[in-house]
């Protein structure tokens, strides 16, 4: 489990060549009262890829990652994760039998761009605290688990720290050593570096790289461009509601897309 | 003391110090078992309100504002003869006080909490969702704890207001401060000294109360501090430093 960051097999796994479909979206629809954000957009994830996704503001980036653990309800469109459905399906088609939402988010772990630390817990029991919640640990064994994620991402000296005492960047390396601690299939980054001071983002970047080099699935929305074309298997542009352009790790240098190369121009 | 050819026996305070704060301790008694009971009732009542149901968020809300606007000698009075008259059921003095305050205060309460609730940021929830806990798991361990350290100073507050109006049930005969007070002045008829009494008590019961409740505010926040919180986090500083040495040797 703390092993999980340390290993540097990097090649075997960063190229996302099983074959295995961890995640699908197919069509998914959103709509924020009569503003439609997510126009039916489509993303097979698989098992190891690291998706990256980009796109200027109000693309639906951010709408499209939150469906897929359902913090928002697409209004129609198929999720489907190791097999099971949970979305709430496609236009005109049959209802498959679906999973519930709490067993999909064991699955997908999720950091966000605020962090979302429980302020009220110290660093360890942040971690601790959703052990007990969804494993049934015991007090002990859910510290000594914690304690555990905390020094694979160098945080274990502050382990008795609340998130009021921590800087920024170690603040959002708690909340990935939270998500992780729950071993998810697949992680989920929502802008993870944006609200941090330029001089931490690195190492939150270093966890991420890391997390990556183990072969873990990752969806990323990020700005960082330099980090995207670093780890990204699967590049997608996002632009107004849908998806413009996908393409895999020559993407940054060839970009098939007029839109996505401007874009791209723009910020690196 | 001679003021305008009054005499005032101050000694009577020191004479019949122990039946005045036996009227202090009924009035603490009737007043924390009716904030324990408000404060419950009125965490519901937040959450009626907040409720997507309109009909439950309009009951709770007429609930408030009716109870909001009575005042607690109306209220004791309502709830100890007006229950005797139409159901026949004759509450103790001590249930008619608690139940008048729990009526009361818990429309307070459920206002104090619903901004708490209110307060505590959206992502909080989501992140106990994105985790996989369950809701109620998420509001008793992460929404609860933080929308009462925020509640507390208001809470502390109301609670001193409670007490204050256990005083109008000594028309009802509950034998708290100012009721021992009557009794005493209509005996020794020195009405200036037995109520100056009677207000001191409340003035330093108030003051206590600010005490405890910052007491358990400084607990509650982010890092706890003060002398509360070092006694309740001492086991678990000292698991986590445990922890912490056990990596590093």
């Amino acid at each position: 489990m703390s092993k999980r960051l340390k290993t540097n097999d990097y090649s075997e796994h960063s190229n996302g060549t099983d074959d295995e479909i961890l995640l699908e979206l197919r069509e998914v629809y959103k709509s924020f009262g009569t503003n439609e954000v997510l126009h039916g957009v489509d993303l097979t994830v698989r098992k190891g890829q690291h998706v990256v996704i980009f796109g200027p503001s109000g693309s639906g980036k951010s709408t499209m990652l939150r469906s897929i653990n359902l913090l928002e309800e697409p209004d129609c469109g198929s999720i489907k994760i190791l097999g099971t459905e949970y979305g709430p399906g496609l236009k005109n088609e049959p209802q498959e039998k679906r999973g519930k939402p709490l067993e999909l988010r064991r699955y997908v772990g999720m950091v966000f761009q605020q962090f979302n630390l429980f302020p009220h817990l110290t660093a360890l029991h942040n971690i601790a605290l959703p052990l007990r919640a969804t494993r049934k640990l015991s007090l002990k064994d859910s510290e000594e688990r914690a304690a555990a994620e905390l020094e694979s991402v160098g945080l274990l000296p502050w382990a008795g720290s609340f998130p009021s005492q921590l800087s920024g960047g170690q603040q959002q390396r708690v909340a990935i050593a939270r998500a992780l601690s729950l071993d998810p299939k697949i992680m989920l980054f929502d802008e993870p570096t944006s609200a941090l001071d330029p001089e931490l983002v690195g190492e939150v970047l270093a966890v991420m790289r890391k997390l990556a080099q183990t072969g873990m699935t990752m969806v990323v929305v990020t700005h960082e461009m330099n980090f995207a074309r670093e780890i990204g298997d699967l590049n997608v542009f996002m632009e107004d509601g849908n998806v413009v352009a996908t393409g895999n790790r020559d993407f940054f240098d060839n970009c098939p897309n007029e839109r996505a190369q401007r874009f791209i121009g723009s910020v690196l | 003391m001679n003021t305008a050819g009054v005499n005032f026996n101050w000694g009577l305070i020191w004479e019949n110090r122990a039946i005045l704060l036996k009227g202090l301790g009924t009035a603490i008694v009737v007043s924390i078992t009716a904030l324990v009971l408000s404060l419950a009732i009125g965490l519901v009542l937040a959450l009626a309100r907040m409720s997507s149901k309109r009909i439950i968020s309009l009951l709770a809300t007429t609930y408030v504002n009716i109870f909001r606007g009575i005042p607690a000698l109306v209220s004791v009075i309502w709830v100890y003869f007006g229950w005797s008259l139409l159901f026949g059921y004759n509450f103790t003095v001590f249930e008619a006080g608690v139940i008048a305050l729990t009526l009361l205060y818990s429309a307070f309460f459920c206002e104090i909490y619903r901004a708490a609730l209110v307060a505590v940021p959206k992502g909080q929830r989501e992140a106990g969702l994105a985790l996989g806990i369950t809701r109620l798991r998420i509001f008793r361990s992460v929404i609860i704890p933080q929308a009462t350290k925020i509640a507390i100073p208001n809470i502390g507050s109301m609670y001193i207001g409670m007490v204050k109006d256990t005083s109008t049930f000594a028309v009802i005969g509950l034998v708290e401060v100012v009721r021992v007070t009557q009794n005493l002045n209509s005996v020794n008829f020195q009405p200036f000294v037995l109520y100056t009494a009677a207000a001191v008590l409340y003035v330093v019961l108030a003051f206590i109360v600010d005490y405890i409740f910052r007491a358990i505010e400084k607990n509650l926040s982010s890092p706890p501090s003060g002398s509360l919180a070092k006694v309740l986090s001492k086991r678990q500083n000292e698991r986590i430093m445990a922890l912490i040495g056990k990596s590093s040797k």
